[in-house]
């Protein structure tokens, strides 16, 4: 197991997020956990824990997070920002991250860009199956798969 | 305070609330000498914990505890309960205050209900058992709970049912529809024939407004109330013969004559016949109905049921004379001649109004009501083939379908209005008659204006018409705008009908006629302008309804009972409260409205038969189950049948009082959380998602299912349970800020107990942070946890979801060592529930003029723990912050403290004194012994055969009376007791029930209440002893009853009357212990006006205060404490002793002798109680470096560098602190309850002073119980880090060169942590201190397993001992804050002044006594009584024990020590004791 020591990570990290319009809150987290219970990424990938990623932050631990590839995992879906009993508005935090890894040079800066447009085309491609799953039909399918194809050879 | 002297202070308290707190306050003050007005809102006290199944950390079963307090606080002589009543306004000064309270009507009167409940077995309506949370249902008669004080009925009623406000005759229609779903027919009828004779006629024509007014028309579809009022009649009507028959007593009063028998005219007469005056109704025509005859066809209402339902009415005593018009001023004369005192006119509106056009009086043309009144007399008509009918209203449409019945071919029904009904031109009729007219063939020629007739021949052959534009202007004001322009085809036709309207004939009564053609009524009294004369219905009222002609005949015949009575005809009518229910409440249970069978539109044309069939019985029923309940007492005034006391009272109204009171305690409770719109858990659309006040009252013996664990949806037993914590607690978006501070531990206890219930129950627990933190609860909660098979999960709880087919439950959850989600399947689940500020208390702050705190809780400070900002209004409880029972209790002593302080010199002004009977002397008499023999609800009578018992009773020697109760200590068995003792001349009494610990007392009462000493009282325990412990055998359990019956029966014959002892008090107090707990009891005993020695062992006041500088909320802590040194040693009262310790105490309550010792000079005080407030101290941590590195230091320690700005501290750039240092482990194996908060209030502090700090906090559980939940959220919001650590992985502390290193591991990041701190904080246990020992010795109070001392009861005498006249508060107690330690110490000195109040005590009688001729003198006794209360003494040169009889505490030791036999114990003497144990053996 590693060891973190916190007198080496960055004490102001935290209040950089919380600075932050829609972090406000961010370090009233008492981690309860029901972000993390409530969350549908969580649901299919054990490893994406949105409590953690609010740890990680409030101990400093900047490079960890803001390098991270988790912090784009967030469907942005406010369910955990619904249910927060301390209002920590999650996903907004998760906005707040990903400005911060773009500005410093964490992630591309066309990254934000990316995920909005993957949000929607998984959204596109969530139609598609559906109207595939009611109403079965070739040219659909050929359809999906063709954009799915046109996405992966991004 | 010079203001305050100088008003006249009143010797009266006004309690607000009757919960436990209210209870508390009540018994103390009026033990105390002041008279008490307790007002509680709802019809009973004991508030929510009347509603708990046990009480935690003991496992008392609730109900059993406060019961006593119940009967005790309602028994009271100097209490006065006010019930189902709120404060208005409170005007005047602390020390004399005005109070008004509204006495809302409680509908069954207290002073003569018996609580028998024969109201309750005949009412028809269920709804919700608020006391049962809803699980089931009551009546809307009930009983607020079994053992409820007053034990009393209340009727629950909200306003008006829309449905009887929309009648015109104002029937009680939710009475009706509720007798008819419980099949009461009979019951249902007479109740209509209140208000309207025409029971069968309306179920069949009325318009039913009722309907269109039903609240379940907004929801899906109103009530089919006309079809059940339909079925109600023909079932009375097809049952008559069986029926029982009323004797109807001929009338003798006034003559009244009634001209016409319509509606109106039948009514009004039927009333007056009732009222029991002479009634002649005269009718011009054949026969009697009048509109209802001649215009209704009989296709919707046959003459059968018509002429039925006539004759029932002419049953009353009606003289109907036929062919009898009254025509003339003489006709009328004549009457009077007669001896006709009053007149009734309902001659109706039976002319056809015509169109005045050319060829109106050819052959084949009609007037509407000519022509229907032709027909339905039976004269033969001629239609011809083609009908055309003028109109679109009611009798336009019957007209119609009559035509088509007579033959007619094609009938067109022409009219100016529009078919379309949404329309503001919409037709007149009722939309089912034209739909009904439709389906049989008429063709309805809408937006048509009748221009002329067409004639051939000579003979009638058409009819022209234009087109109408519009019928009402935008007033609505009939005013037809006609295109004469635009030509209509021709409507061929032979005959023509007009039917637009209808007049009355007035000749004759030309004196009562107005200019429109009406008799001109006063709308409330029917009466007309001329004396004596009266009329209604259509003649009144131009053409209506057959209800509203009978809603008008009814009140006529009350204005003529008036008139004729020479009484006001108006007084009382004209403000008849008309408010409608509120909608709030109604639940709408899904069934749809039933559907009306009907003949086939061909089968119908043919004939006059009613189209309309009749619903089946269970179809009623069904339909009438639909009823919402509106006004949940239906008025059905079943009730007032059933009630053989008369105590029913339906008209009962609100009173307004007003009281004046010194002072008042607020002491109204806290709400539930309601937790149906946090959706994510399901609450209200799940059945198995149940709050945890609900799992209360599926747990109690008393609840819904009779302690069987059940859940809701399917009864199935539960096996997997979870508990969700902080269910609207915790929550800032809920606007909770605070932590309900119970619902750990309550949760803890329900998993606890329905595990004991159903041991293959599996709980689980899912919380945040397990908040144990009171006395014993960290040990109950460790019980739980290793050995109560309770399993425990750290997550809040995402979400819920049902499984539909199974009603089980999916709980999503993620623990914090994987960070995964999980799914569990559980059968139920509870939500622990937070408190919510009453609800009470918006309208309170204004009326009482006090201010609310941020959280909508009453403000109350730090060192006004129960004053709120009003001077002379005091809080306690759950009304200002969350807490538990003990410090609700001890609030609500604390507040009696606040409220004598200010009242001292008005004790006693306004009190009564109890006067006994004189006792019976039964020295010669024999024993005559009357047993009475409890089921306790279910708790005795589910397990053992009751009734087997009281038979066996009745056979036992000397038993005179024996008798079975479902509770025997409810106050009406009491009252039963009382006059069973003097009618059967009992002179001892055996109850077989439960606890003599709790209901002796009560019992006793009863018996000197009866002139019976309380001594010839004895009780048989067969609930702990039999029905609880023998649950699964009943047969031994009812066996073993009868043996403990009958030793207790053998008992009683031998028992003697004890006198009662009376000491003299010293009317003075003794304090030990001079910090903050023994300076408040001091000043607050003081101030109460007595005197107290304060002892102190140091040699300045103040104690562990001296060491605190700060409170969360930034109080002045340094400055309180000098303000109260300061007082204490300037109060005349109060003599203080420094340096000084108590080194004996003997005596007993009130005459106490203590020896004190300052250094070598010993002094001896006498006083009549004594305080215990030797306080606690700081715990010396041996662990994590403290006292090897000077960097490692307490909480205390930590505090004062910050007092002092403390240089280093200002540098330190990392500080850790460690919680739970030295509690919560082996060797302190208790929470310290105030180390979380105190750490959080230093971060804060520090955090505020050195604002780079980086502050880490590692903890077990954060404990910032209530309101100290938000200073944990303001450290956070600062950024302080919490750290979490597991009792098994302890932080490690090491130090290199000095500097401290401190290594632990987060669970959620799956890591070890490393801090190099500046200063490592330490936050150790609170212990008890070494002299605890030696007090207790000297007391012979006992400690707890942690040191801490043991009071009587850690629920409800959370502040005495129980060796009477000793009190404790403060840290000796347990570990507590400030605030809770200034509440307790107030309790203590309110407590303590309930004994020195008064100059004497009455002492225990059951003592031990010597019999000095047969003692020996061997000393025995004196050495194992723990009490010294034998003594050998020199008695005639002999040694001889002799009994203290004041110190005796009756336990037994020197008894059943003595070898000689000389020493007994009355009550327990030998040949008692040696006779109950011969009749077991030998039974």
């Amino acid at each position: 197991m590693t060891t973190i020591v916190l007198n080496q990570q960055d004490p102001k990290f935290k209040e950089e997020v919380a600075s932050r319009p829609g972090a406000e809150n961010f370090k009233l987290c008492f981690t309860c956990g029901t972000c993390t219970a409530s969350c549908p990424v969580a649901e299919v990938n054990d490893e994406y824990d949105p409590r953690k990623i609010i740890r990680m932050s409030v101990f400093g631990m900047r490079e960890a997070v803001l390098g991270s590839d988790v912090i784009w995992m967030c469907q942005r879906c406010y369910v955990c920002y619904a249910r927060c009993p301390q209002n920590v508005k999650f996903a907004d935090v998760m906005g707040v991250l990903r400005e911060m890894a773009v500005e410093e040079g964490y992630a591309p800066k066309e990254r934000i860009e990316e995920i909005e447009e993957l949000d929607r085309f998984c959204q596109e491609l969530r139609c598609d199956l559906v109207q595939n799953m009611t109403n079965p039909d070739e040219k659909m399918k050929s359809s999906i798969k063709a954009k799915l194809d046109k996405h992966l050879a991004r | 305070m010079s203001d305050m002297e100088q008003i006249e202070k009143k010797g009266a308290v006004l309690v607000i609330g009757a919960g436990i707190a209210g209870i508390q306050s009540s018994l103390d003050l009026a033990n105390s000498g002041f008279k008490v007005y307790l007002v509680e809102e709802s019809a009973a006290i004991g508030g929510i914990m009347a509603q708990l199944d046990k009480t935690f950390p003991t496992n008392d079963c609730a109900m059993c505890i406060v019961s006593p307090k119940l009967v005790e606080c309602g028994r009271h002589l100097n209490i006065e309960l006010l019930t189902n009543s709120e404060l208005m306004s409170l005007e005047g000064e602390a020390g004399n205050f005005r109070a008004r309270i509204f006495k809302h009507p409680r509908f069954v009167d207290l002073d003569d209900c018996t609580g028998c409940g024969e109201c309750a077995a005949v009412c028809p309506v269920n709804t919700i058992s608020v006391f049962d949370e809803g699980l089931v249902q009551t009546t809307a008669v009930y009983k607020p709970y079994a053992q409820a004080f007053p034990n009393a009925f209340v009727i629950e009623k909200n306003e008006t049912p829309p449905c009887q406000l929309g009648c015109p005759a104002n029937i009680h229609v939710q009475g009706y529809v509720a007798l008819a779903a419980k099949g009461k027919y009979k019951e249902a009828y007479d109740l209509i024939r209140m208000n309207n004779p025409f029971v069968s006629v309306c179920g069949r024509v009325c318009f039913h407004p009722c309907e269109t007014q039903c609240y379940r028309g907004e929801y899906d579809e109103p009530i089919d109330i006309r079809s059940i009022k339909k079925f109600i009649a023909d079932y009375v009507h097809s049952h008559h013969e069986e029926m029982e028959k009323a004797e109807i007593a001929k009338p003798a009063g006034e003559k009244v004559a009634i001209i016409g028998a319509g509606p109106a005219g039948l009514t009004c007469g039927f009333y007056l016949a009732r009222m029991g005056y002479r009634v002649s109704i005269f009718e011009k025509d054949s026969q009697a109905g009048g509109m209802m005859r001649s215009c209704i066809p009989p296709y919707r209402l046959s003459r059968e049921e018509l002429d039925w339902e006539i004759g029932e009415i002419l049953k009353e005593g009606i003289d109907l004379k036929l062919n009898y018009p009254i025509e003339s001023a003489s006709d009328i004369e004549k009457l009077k001649a007669e001896g006709f005192k009053a007149f009734y006119v309902g001659i109706g509106a039976q002319l056809s109004k015509m169109m005045g056009i050319e060829g109106e009086n050819m052959k084949g043309v009609w007037g509407g009501v000519d022509f229907l009144k032709k027909v339905n007399y039976g004269e033969k008509v001629d239609v011809g083939k083609k009908v055309a009918v003028v109109g679109g209203g009611n009798t336009a449409i019957d007209c119609a379908r009559t035509a088509l019945r007579l033959g007619a071919d094609e009938v067109n029904l022409i009219c100016l209005e529009t078919r379309n009904l949404e329309s503001k031109d919409r037709m007149p009729a009722h939309s089912w008659e034209i739909e009904e007219a439709e389906e049989e063939g008429v063709i309805i020629r809408d937006r048509r204006g009748f221009k002329g007739i067409e004639t051939e021949n000579g003979r009638l052959c058409g009819v022209l018409t234009t087109y109408c534009e519009s019928v009402f202007d935008k007033d609505g004001v009939f005013a037809p705008v006609v295109c004469d322009d635009i030509a209509m085809p021709i409507i061929s036709a032979d005959t023509l009908i007009i039917a637009i309207g209808q007049g009355s004939d007035l000749s004759g009564f030309d004196f009562l006629k107005s200019n429109r053609g009406t008799v001109s009524i006063d709308p409330e009294t029917f009466a007309t302008n001329i004396d004596g004369f009266f009329a209604g219905g259509d003649v009144a009222t131009g053409p209506a309804s057959v209800v509203s002609a009978i809603g008008q005949g009814h009140e006529a015949a009350i204005s003529i009972d008036r008139y004729l009575r020479g009484e006001d005809l108006i007084a009382g009518r004209d403000n008849i409260d008309r408010t409608p229910s509120t909608k709030d409440k109604l639940y709408v249970p899904p069934e749809s409205r039933v559907e009306i069978p009907e003949l086939k539109p061909e089968d119908r044309i043919c004939n006059f038969d009613e189209i309309e069939l009749s619903l089946t019985e269970e179809e009623v029923r069904r339909e009438a189950n639909r009823c919402l309940s509106c006004g949940i007492c239906s008025g059905c005034l079943q009730c007032e049948i059933a009630c053989e006391a008369n105590a029913i009272k339906h008209d009962m109204v609100g009173e307004m009082v007003d009281i004046e009171v010194g002072a008042v305690i607020l002491a109204n409770g806290a709400d539930k959380y309601d937790p149906s719109h946090k959706y994510e858990y399901g609450y209200g659309m799940f059945p198995n998602v149940v709050t945890s006040i609900q799992f209360e009252r599926i747990l109690s013996a008393s609840g819904p299912f009779a302690g069987h664990i059940e859940r809701p949806s399917d009864s199935k037993k539960p096996r997997k349970i979870a508990w969700i914590q902080c269910v609207g607690s915790r929550d800032t978006v809920e606007h909770k800020h605070y932590c309900s501070s119970v619902c750990c531990m309550y949760a803890i206890k329900e998993a606890v107990i329905a595990k004991e219930h159903e041991s293959e129950i599996e709980p689980t627990i899912f919380y945040m942070d397990l908040r144990a933190y009171g006395k014993d609860f960290e040990a109950y909660y460790n019980r739980a946890k290793e050995t109560g098979g309770v399993r425990f999960v750290r997550s809040r709880v995402g979400k819920v979801l049902e499984i539909p087919e199974t009603g089980n439950l999916m709980v999503y959850y993620s623990t914090e060592d994987n960070g995964r989600q999980f799914a569990e399947e559980f059968d139920m689940v509870v939500l622990s529930v937070g408190f919510e500020p009453s609800s009470s208390l918006a309208e309170l702050e204004n009326r009482l003029g006090i201010r609310l705190n941020r959280h909508s809780f009453v403000e109350t400070s730090t060192f006004r723990p129960v004053s709120t900002s009003r001077e002379g209004v005091f809080v306690c409880g759950p009304t200002s912050a969350p807490k538990d029972i003990p410090e609700t209790v001890t609030q609500a002593s604390g507040a009696v403290a606040g409220a004598e302080s200010i009242l001292a010199s008005a004790r006693g002004t306004a009190i009564a004194e109890k006067v006994y009977p004189p006792e019976r002397d039964i020295s010669r008499e024999q024993p005559r012994i009357g047993v009475f023999i409890c089921h306790c609800g279910i708790n005795i009578g589910s397990v053992v055969d009751v009734p087997s018992v009281v038979d066996y009773a009745k056979g036992l020697p000397n038993v005179v009376y024996a008798s079975e109760n479902l509770f025997t200590c409810s106050q009406d068995t009491q009252e039963k007791m009382k006059s069973i003792i003097e009618e059967y001349k009992l002179n001892k009494v055996v109850v077989a029930s439960c606890s003599p610990r709790t209901h002796e007392p009560l019992f006793q009462e009863t018996l000197r209440e009866s002139g019976l000493n309380p001594r010839l009282f004895e009780m048989a325990n067969i609930r702990d002893q039999c029905s609880w412990v023998h649950r699964e055998n009943h047969e031994a359990a009812t066996e073993k009853s009868k043996y403990l019956l009958h030793m207790a029966v053998a008992k009683a014959a031998l028992l003697e009357p004890l006198p009662s002892v009376t000491l003299d008090v010293n009317q003075s107090a003794l304090v030990i212990g001079g910090g903050l707990a023994g300076m408040v009891s001091a000043i607050s005993i003081a101030e109460q006006g007595f005197d107290v020695n304060l002892i102190e062992a140091e040699n300045e006041l103040g104690g562990n205060m001296r060491n605190i500088y700060f409170t969360p909320a930034k109080d002045d802590v340094q400055g309180y404490l000098q303000s109260l040194i300061e007082t204490v040693e300037e109060h005349p009262r109060i003599t203080v002793h420094k340096m000084t310790r108590v080194s004996n105490i003997e005596g007993y309550i009130g005459n106490y002798k203590t020896t004190i010792t300052n250094g070598e000079t010993e002094k001896k005080i006498e006083h009549g109680v004594i305080v215990v407030a030797t306080g606690a101290e700081e715990y010396k941590p041996d662990e994590y470096l403290y006292g090897s590195n000077v960097n490692v230091i307490t909480q205390n320690e930590l505090e004062e560098k910050l007092f002092n700005a403390d240089k280093g501290l200002k540098k330190a750039k990392n500080i850790v602190m460690i919680q739970c240092v030295g509690s919560r482990d082996e060797k302190h194996p208790y929470c310290s309850r105030i180390c979380c908060t105190k750490a959080i209030k230093n971060a804060i502090e520090l955090a505020e002073a050195n604002p780079k700090a980086n502050i880490y906090i590692l903890y077990r559980d954060i404990r910032t119980y209530g309101f100290n939940e938000e200073y944990y959220e303001k450290a956070r919001d600062a950024g302080v880090v919490f750290i979490r650590y597991n009792d098994s992985e302890k932080p490690v502390v090491s130090q290199i060169d000095g500097k401290i290193k401190v290594e632990v591991k987060d669970a959620i990041l799956e890591a070890d942590i490393a801090i190099e701190p500046d200063y490592l904080v330490l936050a150790p246990a609170i212990v008890p201190r070494a002299g605890a020992v030696d007090i207790s010795r000297m007391l012979k109070a006992p400690l707890n397993e942690d040191g801490f001392f043991l009071e009587a009861h850690v629920k409800l005498r959370p502040v005495d001992f129980a060796t009477e006249g000793v009190f404790l508060a403060g840290l000796a107690h347990a570990p507590k804050t400030m605030d809770e330690t200034i509440s307790q110490a107030m309790a203590a000195a309110a407590r303590a002044c309930t004994l020195i109040s008064k100059d004497k005590y009455t002492a225990e009688s059951i003592v031990a006594n010597v019999n000095q001729d047969v003692c020996v003198g061997c000393g025995i006794c004196e050495a194992v009584c723990p009490y010294s209360a034998p003594k050998i003494i020199i008695k005639d040169g002999k040694k001889v024990s002799e009994v203290n009889v004041a110190l005796c505490k009756g336990c037994g030791n020197c008894a059943c020590s003595c070898p000689s036999g000389a020493m007994e114990q009355l009550g327990f003497k030998y040949n008692q004791t040696a006779t109950m144990l011969e009749n077991a053996l030998n039974l």
